[in-house]
């Protein structure tokens, strides 16, 4: 009587295995995903990866897996064609309406295949190797920036332009571009530049390295920084910025809120009272744009140019886009900062794993 | 009290599978898009008469491509954590070790670090890109249970204490490195490491690492399951299971190799996932007692039945945003550790 | 009542030398240094001896005499510096682990457990030298447990948990065990030393039967004189790793010698069953 009850459940049993191993057969079966049903017209292009890759001709279901390249896409004007973007896609603020896709080292897999999309832009500083592999895995095109410096950026938008099929938009965007930077930099041709400690995170505190556009964009600005670092996200010692004791200090941030007495907070932090800067108050507030790599850096680096050297910039300023005032980290920066932080080298003990 | 026979095996055996089976039914209907019942039973019976092309594109993809594998690697992971886990409780005689306390996860981010720094390096193949992150982690977790092994000597054999503590140190030593790599290389392309060491199942993995992991599974989990018999006795002491019959020295080094290759084999894959390999193998002692025949089956299905839930529940709690899995194991974990030691484990 | 266990079966057993002699130990000796430049820390000299089935033989010596040392080689559990053991005509030293602990059992004082068992799943693990594969418990090797228990009389505890029986049961328990094994030797290393008055005849009692019945050849490291004198045949007295006589104990309970072995003022009669007994003083 055990022994029926045994064989039946052994029958049961060997039954689950059996279908087990079939379906793992079936998946091993299973080729590149479900096959396309009808073919668009593709092409091949060399993407920031230094890979060919096959592209549709006229992509009209976009996925944009990074932040920058969704506001790229908007100052397109490509927007009809966007169906999804990350979480952290908050400008322009039409952006935040699309349907998200997760985080940017994680999105949701399951989410980019429902939106049907038939080209996933990623960046290569933002998004992670796995990305990229899962997609083509699944058979999905996708397009990959990597952009180290302004004029970088510019070439960049021109090429996405070309692949997203909008290249006299492009063209014309990019010229725009081009032309302001080659304005100003005639206006700061004879000004020395000043030496500025970009201010990323202030604990602990992390800056920029020499090798990446923000580095450029001071440059373009007319200030360099002066962490001399490879890293793209170094972490400085106070001890270190004492001694070089920079001109200003420039901080991203991305509300317009006006707050002297925010300076003040950061600047009774301990030990921030051993900079000039700091007693005499020289500091810069920027947007937050000028570490995104789209569009906007340059309207950022004509605003900090002109915080930084006001003195060759006669006319008032008018609204510029993107422009703010002082404030120090609030909730929705500490949002964008700690989706750099996790790209950065670990910082604290428990992130760097067991 | 009827003492524990073959028959008896296969019955509970028999019922943990039908869990998992059904746990893997629900995890394959749920996620972020919505996946019917019917449709999904559909297209999996396509998938078994080969009409591949059949399938909805709507489910056809999320299903079979995207969830199944991870479903699967999940299964795979789980059993072999806990399996490990289990094995390193006896072989070390200690109630508090995890897979993990030998050192053999740190190892596998130092390996998983140096391999995405010469993947950067390299010519960008997706053919084999899935492979060599993997590839260097799993030597990395060689090298350490190499270095590991001759750290726990003692008079020539594997000693308990030895490797525990020459394991523990190991484990420290390679946090440490990991830190120091990971603050001094320049260029962002790490920050995927950290994102992996927290443990994840969300990677792709091609499918000949599934099939890697599948056979080192059933290889190195039946090599423990043959000294199932000798474990109980070493629990009882060394010199006891020596005098009762047990080749120590032996047993100590499959159980340790075998274990070894297990979570290396894990970890390379999805990353440090942590409480699996120590909670699942108190639980089905409790379940089912501490006799290894029962045990190292019963924690093998309960790792794969407790890690796809985790997974499951990381998919689609904040969805479409994702938990990492390790998260999720942790804070189911931690409060059943704590009623656990309340119980004076099991 | 209980039923004899099982004979040794005499078909791999080749004998060498003398039939009659099970267990032979030739000029064993062992030292141990803890350190290659220090000296050898303990020294067991070469010693002699041989023992018969159905015999009760006593290590006996004070502490730190080498008894311990000289169980452990006799058990396999440590290779003598010179010297051979013999079982049955065969190297104790060359048999693999599972064959030895088919032949050879030994009786510790405690036994720790990481996670507590049964009653009769612990005396099982007796039945693990003998099983195959896997090792699923047969009805064979239920019978013989049961058996065993039967033997020393803990039948009443085969469902009970380990830890929550008392010491003497324990201790019983744990001698269950040995003889599920079914050996031909039977080690126990002082048996007796948590035991109460009573216990102690018990056990001794216990094993005079057992050897008796079963033809095991028993070896029962202790420093109890009178328990000594009593029930072993045959007595090998140790002191600071010498052996000092090897004989029946009427041979080796001479006072003189005891005296300097025990360091304590004694005296020795003989009772009228042919055994000693031995009377201590006080110092003064």
């Amino acid at each position: 009587m055990g022994d029926l009850r045994s064989s039946l459940v052994t029958r049961a049993w060997l039954l689950c295995t059996g279908v087990f191993v079939v379906l793992a057969a079936g998946v091993a079966a299973q080729g590149n995903g479900a096959g396309a049903v009808a073919s668009p017209a593709m092409h091949e292009v060399t993407d920031g990866y230094g890979r060919t890759v096959r592209v549709p001709v006229n992509p009209s279901r976009i996925v944009s897996l990074a932040p920058s390249l969704t506001e790229t896409v908007y100052a397109l004007g490509d927007q009809a064609h966007l169906v999804g973007d990350t979480d952290y896609c908050d400008y322009p603020p039409d952006a935040q309406k699309k349907t998200k896709v997760g985080g940017v080292i994680n999105p949701n897999l399951e989410q980019i295949v429902a939106l049907h999309p038939d080209l996933v832009l990623l960046s290569k500083e933002g998004n992670v190797l796995e990305t990229v592999r899962a997609l083509d895995t699944l058979g999905i095109a996708n397009y990959a920036t990597d952009v180290h410096s302004v004029e970088q950026i510019i070439a960049s938008i021109q090429k996405l332009a070309e692949v997203l099929n909008v290249s006299e938009a492009g063209k014309k965007l990019t010229d725009d571009l081009e032309e302001r930077l080659t304005a100003l930099q005639a206006k700061l041709a004879r000004v020395a530049p000043k030496r500025v400690l970009f201010v990323v995170w202030p604990d602990p505190l992390m800056s920029v390295g020499q090798k990446t556009f923000v580095a450029d964009a001071l440059r373009r600005a007319g200030a360099v920084s002066v962490v001399e670092s490879n890293q793209d996200w170094p972490q400085v010692s106070q001890e270190e910025v004492a001694r070089l004791q920079p001109d200003y200090l420039v901080f991203a941030s991305s509300h317009a809120g006006s707050s002297d007495h925010d300076f003040e907070a950061l600047a009774d932090r301990p030990g921030w009272q051993i900079l000039d800067a700091v007693r005499n108050r020289r500091f810069a507030v920027v947007s937050e744009a000028i570490i995104r790599p789209a569009p906007r850096i340059v309207s950022v680096i004509e605003d900090l140019a002109r915080q930084l050297h006001p003195d060759v910039f006669p006319e008032k300023p008018g609204r510029q886009e993107g422009a703010a005032v002082g404030a120090v980290p609030t909730a929705s920066h500490l949002k964008q900062v700690t989706s750099l932080v996790m790209q950065a080298p670990c910082v604290t003990e428990s992130s760097c794993g067991r | 009290m009827r003492p524990l026979t073959m028959s008896r095996v296969f019955l509970r055996c028999g019922l943990l599978a039908v869990i998992l089976f059904l746990a893997m039914v629900i995890a394959l209907k749920l996620g972020a898009v919505q996946v019917s019942l019917y449709g999904l039973g559909r297209d999996l019976i396509r998938v078994l008469l080969h009409q591949s092309s059949a399938i909805s594109t709507d489910y056809g993809m999320i299903v079979v491509d995207i969830r199944l594998p991870r479903i699967l690697l999940a299964v795979l992971v789980g059993a072999s954590l806990s399996v490990a886990g289990t094995s390193f409780q006896a072989l070390l005689r200690n109630p508090l070790a995890d897979p993990y306390v030998l050192g053999i996860s740190s190892g596998a981010a130092v390996g998983s670090i140096v391999a995405l720094m010469i993947e950067n390096q390299l010519a960008f193949s997706a053919e084999y890109a899935g492979l060599i992150t993997p590839l260097g982690a799993f030597i990395g977790a060689a090298v350490t249970i190499t270095a590991v092994y001759f750290l726990g000597r003692r008079e020539g054999q594997i000693d308990s204490t030895t490797l525990l503590l020459g394991g523990v140190i190991t484990a420290s030593f390679l946090s440490a490195v990991i830190m120091f790599l990971m603050s001094t290389l320049a260029g962002s392309n790490l920050r995927g490491a950290s994102y992996w060491m927290m443990g994840s199942l969300s990677s792709l993995p091609p499918r000949s690492l599934l099939y890697l992991l599948g056979v080192g599974f059933v290889i190195a989990a039946g090599a423990i399951y043959t000294t199932a018999s000798d474990l109980n006795l070493l629990l009882a002491g060394e010199k006891e299971a020596m005098h009762l019959g047990v080749d120590v020295p032996r047993v100590r080094i499959v159980v340790y190799l075998a274990a070894s290759i297990l979570t290396g084999l894990a970890v390379s894959v999805s990353g440090a996932i942590g409480y699996v390999g120590l909670l699942v193998p108190h639980a089905m002692r409790m379940i089912f007692g501490a006799d290894h025949r029962m045990l190292l089956p019963a924690s093998a299905l309960g790792g794969a039945i407790g890690l796809v839930i985790a997974d499951t529940l990381a998919r689609t709690v904040v969805a479409p945003s994702e938990l990492p899995v390790g998260a999720v194991t942790a804070l189911v974990g931690a409060p059943f550790f704590i009623y656990l030691l309340r119980r004076r484990l099991g | 009542m209980s039923t004899p266990l099982r004979m040794p079966g005499p078909s791999q057993d080749q004998p060498r030398g003398n039939p009659d002699v099970r267990l032979s130990v030739e000029q064993a000796s062992y030292a141990y240094a803890p350190n290659p430049s220090q000296a050898p820390l303990f020294t067991l000299e070469a010693l002699s001896f041989q023992a018969k089935p159905g015999e009760i033989v006593s290590i006996l010596g004070p502490n730190a005499s080498g008894k311990s040392t000289l169980l452990k080689l006799i058990s396999g559990a440590l290779e003598p510096l010179s010297g051979r053991i013999f079982l049955n005509g065969f190297a104790t030293g060359s048999l693999p682990p599972k064959v030895r602990a088919q032949r050879i059992a030994l009786v510790q004082q405690e036994s720790r457990l990481l996670f507590p068992s049964r009653v009769l799943e612990f005396v099982l693990q007796g039945r693990h030298a003998h099983g195959r594969g896997l090792r699923f418990v047969s009805d064979e090797d239920i019978a013989i447990a049961t058996n065993a228990l039967a033997q020393v009389g803990a039948s009443h505890l085969a469902d009970r948990w380990m830890d929550k029986i008392s010491g003497g049961e324990k201790q019983r328990v744990i001698l269950a065990r040995a003889l599920a094994q079914q050996p031909i030797l039977l080690l126990l290393d002082e048996p007796t030393l948590h035991l109460d008055i009573g216990a102690q005849v018990d056990l001794l009692e216990s094993l005079r039967r057992l050897a008796a019945e079963n033809r095991y050849t028993v070896l029962v490291v202790t420093h109890e004189l009178n328990l000594t004198g009593e029930y072993a045949e045959q007595v090998v007295l140790l002191q600071k790793g010498k052996c000092l006589r090897v004989g029946p104990p009427a041979t080796v309970f001479q006072r003189d010698l005891l005296e300097h072995v025990f360091q304590a003022p004694l005296t020795v009669e003989m009772t009228s069953s042919g055994r000693p007994r031995v009377t201590l003083f006080s110092k003064t």
